[in-house]
């Protein structure tokens, strides 16, 4: 899933101060259940936003939306007409909402009301991690299902730098390292000595190095 | 031998090495480093350069390690992976090994957030094993990363990797320095080692594995500064096992700092003993001083011989000695050079010696002369004595008979003359004065045979003059007289042997110059040649001869003086020179351009001249013609061209005058002014030879086929037949003419007072004429809106040009290329059959494949496509660039540079260009295409750029930038009505020159053209030809004055309606 | 609008409040609004009557293991805490709203969080 956070509330004042009419639109994919943007988190955000206000002597009128998701056009198609009357949506959805509202609706002043942080996983209520960097070459088999990429402060392919130490990163203590992880994985599995190869020098293309990315599949294609 | 590296040598020689470390620092002093390097020498086989250690900003390591080898120390280069791709540091790679570093030490680096910049994006393309892999590639496969062949001076480097034995997990650590050495690592320098035991566990893993075989292994070690330090690192530095032992030592200890050393020796000599180890590191980190301490007693200060550290960049000293050696060359060379001149100076002054024996020998031999002229004329004397009485004897005898003298003798006659005229001159005796002028003829003679200029003669003759006066023994101040020549007078006197006469008062007032030691007769000598060649207004001489008589006697007054008058003299003669050359300019000719050269200048105008000349001789203007080529042959007297024309425009008889056309006339001009039908019927007058030219003397045309349609049609652009295949929408070609049976708008108006519907203009448009001769157009000159004829002048019809590419086109739609798909390869020959199928009047040649974003043919390659079409046809030529101002610019200029003595436009102009080449159409007398977006301040203000640039607004056409019909035509047109306005109700003259349209390749990108014929929207080519006429006429509606068009029907179309409405 | 807000569980405060005012043991000013359970209390109502004009809001809820919703208060806790934050991130106090908890029926505690947060505005 895609982990957001709201962002500050003093930037979030900062980008609305000229905004008198101000439509917030959560979404109910990714950033709701990561309790970023889902119908709450509009509601929260909008009270905020209207104290905030007040106290610094503005005015706002808020009004409050949210679609099922922000990266399918069926969903974002209202918006164009909707949003075209306030002077500024303020999306909750990830990065890819408020790309796809400012590609599909030319009519629509959209504002990020999130921090896209990372691919994560729900470690338990309020905590997320980062599992995953989209990088586009999965080498997850050859290291037990552990990313060293996402994970590695280093992304390191060859095993754990010298910082390791009690199966922690150096970076810093809450960090583990997941070389020692993959290490003990593959170990437990009987499966260290995979650990000998030599894993090449990667091609970052596929992690955006090589552009913008993009996916097609023939057969869905209309 | 992977790199032949000292440090390599050693370890592959057997003997335990030792490496230190230097740390480059936080700034750019290179000293820092070159005093590490120092401390170390000598005590170590190889320093590392640390790279950005622990990610804190320093000097780089590959510029640090280039310091240390100055100074004589290998440097062994560390490498991270976290500030650059494998572009940069196989870049850094490539240059450290032309540099002369040998050893690179592969490491991944320690994360940034531990640095100064914990911001920082981490790059870690790769980590070290990856960059072993591919350092190896490199050196072993001579391949770069991506597989390419490195095809020279591979990198060769001796490789190295870090390992920590006391990271976890810890059996994993000899399997990845396993992998290192796999990957390429040639040796591995450790970690701090204090935990000596688990690091004697690691290397027997390490053994078990063979790694020890495969690579030299290298113990870290690090002496404790301080017991603070050594807690710290126990601490807070992550993989360093400092153990309790070490800090117990250090607690205990009396001086820390000899404590430290010694834990670090004893450390050393442990690991020693351990098999597989080939040598230390000794990280003294900030405490170089510590390492010849340590070196010293773990009994390792006996360093090898160092082999092959060279240096590629030299140290300063051996900077210093390579100036010095320079310096020492220069010298060498300089007084070689001296040496040579001064042999040359001895050579000239022998020549000037035998040239003076010379003089001398030539003097005597005049003297020589100068006796026999004496004794001529004592001869003579006798003689005119004997007359005389014989003249006194016959007087007497005829005394009383009064008969006729006899005629005396020729010579007597002279001699008596000669005679009279010495004694009128006054200051010299006869006899001198006839000796001086016998000097002068012998002179004279003298000259002649040794091809004197008049200079130096003068200079000779004066000199000898003077000897002569002086021989003589006549006053100074006579000679003065004589020679005319202050500054001979001053300095005669001492130039003669003899004293000077008390005729100098300066002299007399300084008596102790008097006394100084002579002046060197030389230096007298070549002044007074100054001074004689400075009278006779040889300055350059004067100035070169009292240089050399400084260079003798650096104090010579007289010399000084006279070589500042000289000076002087010299600098007004070319001032004087440059002003009449200047003025001489200005009288004749327009001012010439800074960049042209005078003298191309000067030829550039004999050819116009001569091309004006011979255009007035084709009109039968004989008495202009005269004139033009006489102008030409002003500038230059033998351009043959301009003779052949002024004896052709002398005789005048023989060139045709043609009748003028009435015809013609009425149909071009049926405005009633006078003036007008006079212009147009010249007009017709010149277009008239031409054509019957064409028809009855030439042979043929280009195309026989053509010949009668030329001959059924005077008014080509109406009625000529095409060859090219007819559209099936829109038929013929052929446009009828509108009816005209309108009666004429007083008739009309009768009754109504004409203030009401007249609004006459206060302003007037320039007149622009582009071509040459008899096809020339000119366009503008109107006093009066578009076609309103009845408030004022319309002396010239509005035109058309028809576009010609200069490479096929690639979008133009079917239903028009269909008209040029013969020609559309060849732009001279789609130029001729425009003109002599379509009847264009004028061809504008789109430069489109010049383009630096399309096809970027080359400037030279379209200025000869340019030269073509410009020879193929003899109607005005528009040449219209591709659009990129500095493209255009090369391109234009290339082009003007080969049409001679064409008047073509050019453009477009724009603000990016205007200066180049309204300079270029400046002096080429071209009109130009002044382009602007679409706007009226704009339009003014480039016009107002080029007026002050120099050309003059009726060398100008604006283009407004125009949009076709359905693409923003009425933003065009309100713009264009605009600037029409301001011109002629508010007298806004700077935006009075003509407009130009180039619209067909507005119309002909629409999409309405390219669209297929359907039933909805009708036929495609009906469809474009009436798009493309229809933009024309609402353009000439709002003001154009000319157009750039493509259909030929829709040029017709066009046509016909100006020619209807005026 | 009252300067003093406060939320209250039915179960809490079993007096009027009008009394408790005549009595002079609540502020003049105080409002409270009585909710089913504060579990149902969201963090904009908070947010809310801070816009409104109030300058300090109290919750007090069920003792967190008694709570008739068996969580409801605690998670009223929770929404307290994260007002708190943004609070603190629009610049202004975080005490200004607190949560109290108090026994069934009980209309002390409720009293002592009134003076508490009049005493903070």
């Amino acid at each position: 899933m895609i982990i957001a956070e709201r962002k500050p509330m003093k930037e979030l004042l900062e980008m609305v101060s000229d905004v008198k009419r101000l439509l917030i639109v959560g979404c109910r994919g990714c950033v709701a259940v990561c309790s970023a943007g889902g119908d709450k988190e509009v509601s929260i955000l909008s009270a905020a936003l209207r104290l905030g206000v007040k106290r610094a002597g503005g005015e706002i009128d808020i009004h409050e939306d949210t679609l099922v998701r922000q990266c399918d056009p069926e969903y974002i198609e209202p918006l164009n007409d909707k949003g075209a009357k306030y002077d500024a949506v303020l999306s909750m959805a990830c990065g890819v909402g408020v790309n796809f509202v400012a590609d599909r609706c030319p009519d629509v002043n959209v504002l990020p009301a999130l921090n896209t942080t990372f691919y994560g996983a729900n470690l338990s209520s309020g905590e997320w991690k980062e599992m995953c960097a989209g990088c586009g070459a999965c080498v997850l088999h050859l290291t037990g299902g552990l990313c060293p990429v996402a994970r590695c402060a280093k992304s390191l392919s060859n095993g754990p730098c010298g910082g390791s130490q009690g199966g922690r990163c150096e970076i810093n203590p809450d960090v583990d390292c997941i070389w020692q992880q993959i290490y003990d994985k593959l170990s437990s599995m009987n499966r260290k000595e995979e650990l000998r190869q030599i894993m090449p020098i990667r091609d970052w293309t596929t992690a955006g190095h090589g552009g913008p990315r993009r996916r097609i599949r023939e057969d869905l294609l209309p | 031998m992977m790199s032949g590296s000292n440090l390599e040598n050693v370890l592959r020689s057997g003997t335990f090495a030792v490496t230190g470390e230097l740390g480059p620092p936080k700034s750019g002093d290179m000293e820092v480093v070159r005093k590490k390097a120092r401390i170390l020498k000598g005590h170590v086989d190889a320093v590392n350069i640390t790279d950005c250690q622990t990610a804190i900003v320093r000097m780089s390591s590959l510029t640090a390690g280039l310091i240390a080898l100055s100074e004589g120390v290998e440097p062994v280069m560390q490498m991270t992976c976290r500030d650059r791709n494998r572009i940069g540091m196989q870049a850094d790679i490539l240059g450290a090994s032309a540099l002369g570093i040998k050893n690179l030490l592969c490491l991944t680096g320690d994360h940034q957030k531990f640095g100064n910049h914990p911001q920082a994006k981490g790059v870690f393309d790769m980590d070290s094993i990856q960059l072993l892999q591919m350092v190896k590639g490199m050196r072993d496969e001579k391949r770069f990363q991506c597989g390419e062949e490195i095809k020279k001076a591979e990198p060769r480097l001796f490789l190295g990797c870090a390992a920590n034995p006391f990271a976890d997990p810890f059996e994993f650590r000899p399997v990845r320095l396993a992998k290192k050495v796999e990957a390429g690592a040639d040796f591995v320098q450790t970690q701090i080692i204090y935990n000596v035991e688990k690091f004697k566990k690691f290397m027997e893993i390490a053994r078990d594995l063979g790694i020890h075989e495969k690579c030299f292994i290298l113990a870290g070690v690090t002496p404790p500064k301080s017991l603070g330090m050594a807690r710290y690192m126990k601490k807070f530095v992550p993989g360093l096992d400092v153990t309790d032992d070490v800090i117990q030592r250090l607690q205990d200890a009396k001086d820390q700092k000899e404590e430290g050393i010694d834990i670090c020796v004893d450390i050393i000599k442990q690991v020693q003993d351990i098999p597989g180890v080939s040598g230390v590191h000794v990280m003294a980190i900030e405490w170089e001083e510590a390492v010849p301490e340590i070196v010293k007693r773990a009994g390792l200060s006996q360093r090898p011989e160092p082999k092959g550290i060279e240096p590629v960049l030299s140290s300063s000293g051996a900077i210093d000695e390579a100036v010095e050696k320079a310096r020492r060359e220069a010298r060498l060379e300089l007084e070689g050079e001296l040496k040579k001149v001064k042999a040359e100076a001895d050579a000239s002054r022998d020549l000037l010696a035998k040239e003076k024996e010379k003089v001398a020998s030539e003097i005597s031999g005049l003297k020589k002369q100068v006796e026999e002229a004496k004794s001529m004329v004592s001869r003579k004397e006798a003689e005119i004595q004997k007359l005389t009485e014989e003249l006194q004897k016959a007087k007497e005898a005829v005394s009383g008979t009064a008969a006729p003298a006899p005629v005396a003798s020729k010579e007597a006659v002279a001699g008596v003359q000669e005679a009279t005229v010495t004694v009128s001159s006054g200051a010299l005796s006869a006899r001198e004065q006839q000796v001086l002028s016998s000097l002068n003829k012998g002179l004279v003679a003298l000259k002649e045979v040794l091809g004197l200029n008049d200079a130096q003669f003068e200079a000779m003759r004066r000199f000898l003059e003077a000897e002569f006066m002086l021989q003589l023994g006549t006053a100074v101040r006579e000679t003065a007289q004589v020679t005319e020549a202050p500054q001979v007078q001053a300095e005669a006197p001492p130039a003669a042997v003899t004293p000077a006469p008390a005729a100098e008062p300066v002299e007399e007032e300084r008596p102790a110059e008097e006394e100084k030691p002579q002046r060197p007769k030389e230096v007298v000598n070549l002044v007074a040649q100054g001074n004689v060649a400075l009278h006779a207004k040889d300055f350059k001489k004067a100035v070169e001869l009292f240089k050399k008589a400084l260079e003798i006697s650096p104090e010579d007054e007289k010399a000084k003086e006279g070589l500042e008058e000289a000076r002087k003299a010299l600098l007004e003669e070319k001032e004087a020179a440059d002003k009449a050359v200047k003025i001489k300019e200005v009288e004749g000719l327009p001012p010439c351009p800074d960049e042209i050269d005078p003298d191309e200048w000067k030829r550039k105008w004999v050819v116009r001249f001569t091309a004006r000349g011979n255009v007035a001789l084709m009109k039968g203007d004989f008495e202009t013609a005269k004139k033009e080529f006489q102008k030409a042959l002003d500038l230059d007297p033998d351009y043959e061209k301009a003779k052949d024309g002024l004896a052709r425009a002398e005789k005048g008889e023989d060139i045709f005058i043609p009748d003028v056309k009435p015809g013609e006339v009425e149909a071009a001009a049926p405005a009633p002014e006078e003036k007008k039908i006079e212009k147009e019927a010249a007009e017709a007058k010149e277009e008239k030879p031409a054509k019957e030219e064409a028809v009855q003397e030439k042979p043929a045309p280009p195309e026989e086929a053509k010949e009668e349609a030329v001959k059924e049609a005077p008014k080509p652009k109406a009625k000529v037949e095409i060859s090219a295949p007819a559209g099936e929408g829109v038929g013929e070609l052929e446009v009828a003419p509108l009816p005209k049976d309108e009666p004429p708008l007083e008739e009309r108006a009768k009754g109504i007072p004409e203030e009401v519907y007249k609004e006459p203009c206060t302003g007037v448009i320039q007149s622009v004429t582009i071509g040459d001769g008899d096809k020339a157009i000119t366009v503008g000159g109107e006093t009066a809106l578009p076609f309103h004829a009845f408030e004022g002048e319309i002396p010239n019809l509005p035109r058309t040009a028809f576009e010609v590419l200069d490479s096929p086109p690639e979008e133009w739609p079917e239903v028009l290329l269909k008209y040029y798909s013969d020609v559309v390869n060849d732009s001279a020959a789609w130029a001729r059959k425009c003109v002599n199928e379509f009847g264009a009047q004028a061809i504008c040649l789109s430069l489109d494949s010049t383009d630096p974003n399309g096809a970027n043919v080359s400037s030279a390659d379209a200025a000869q496509v340019a030269k073509k079409v410009i020879e193929a046809v003899d109607v005005p030529i528009i040449l219209w660039g591709c659009g990129n101002a500095e493209k255009d610019t090369e391109t234009l200029r290339e082009i003007t540079g080969l049409v001679e003595n064409r008047n073509v436009c050019i453009g477009p102009l724009t603000d990016a260009n205007y200066r180049t080449l309204g300079a270029t159409a400046m002096a080429f007398q071209y009109p130009v295409v002044a382009s602007t977006p679409i706007d009226v301040n704009l339009a003014k203000q480039l016009n107002i750029l080029l007026e002050n640039l120099g050309v003059h607004l009726d060398h100008i056409l604006m283009d407004p930038s125009i949009g076709a019909v359905g693409y923003g035509l009425e933003y065009t047109y309100s713009v264009m009505e605009r600037i029409r306005l301001a011109a002629l109700t508010q007298q806004d003259e700077k935006l009075s020159p003509p407009i130009i349209c180039n619209l067909g390749r507005e119309v002909w990108k629409a999409k309405e053209t390219r669209l297929p014929t359907d039933a909805e929207l009708g036929d495609q080519e009906k469809r474009g030809v009436l798009m493309e006429a229809i933009t024309a006429s609402t353009l000439l509606l709002a003001g154009g004055e000319l157009t750039v068009m493509r259909h030929p029907k829709a040029i017709n179309l066009t046509n016909v309606l100006v020619e209807g409405m005026l | 609008m009252s300067k003093i807000k406060g939320f209250c569980c039915n179960y809490t405060l079993s007096v009027e409040v009008d009394a408790l005012k005549e009595e002079g043991l609540v502020p003049e000013d105080l409002e409270i609004e009585r909710l089913p359970c504060t579990g149902r209390l969201e963090v904009p109502e908070i947010l809310d009557a801070f816009t409104k004009g109030a300058e300090a809001v109290f919750v007090v809820g069920c003792q967190v293991d008694k709570c008739h919703n068996l969580s409801g208060s605690y998670r009223a806790s929770k929404r307290v805490k994260y007002a708190k934050k943004i609070l603190e991130e629009l610049d202004m106090n975080p005490d200004l709203v607190e949560m109290f908890f108090a026994g069934r029926g009980e209309t002390e505690p409720v009293v002592e969080a009134a003076r508490t947060m009049a005493s903070r505005a």
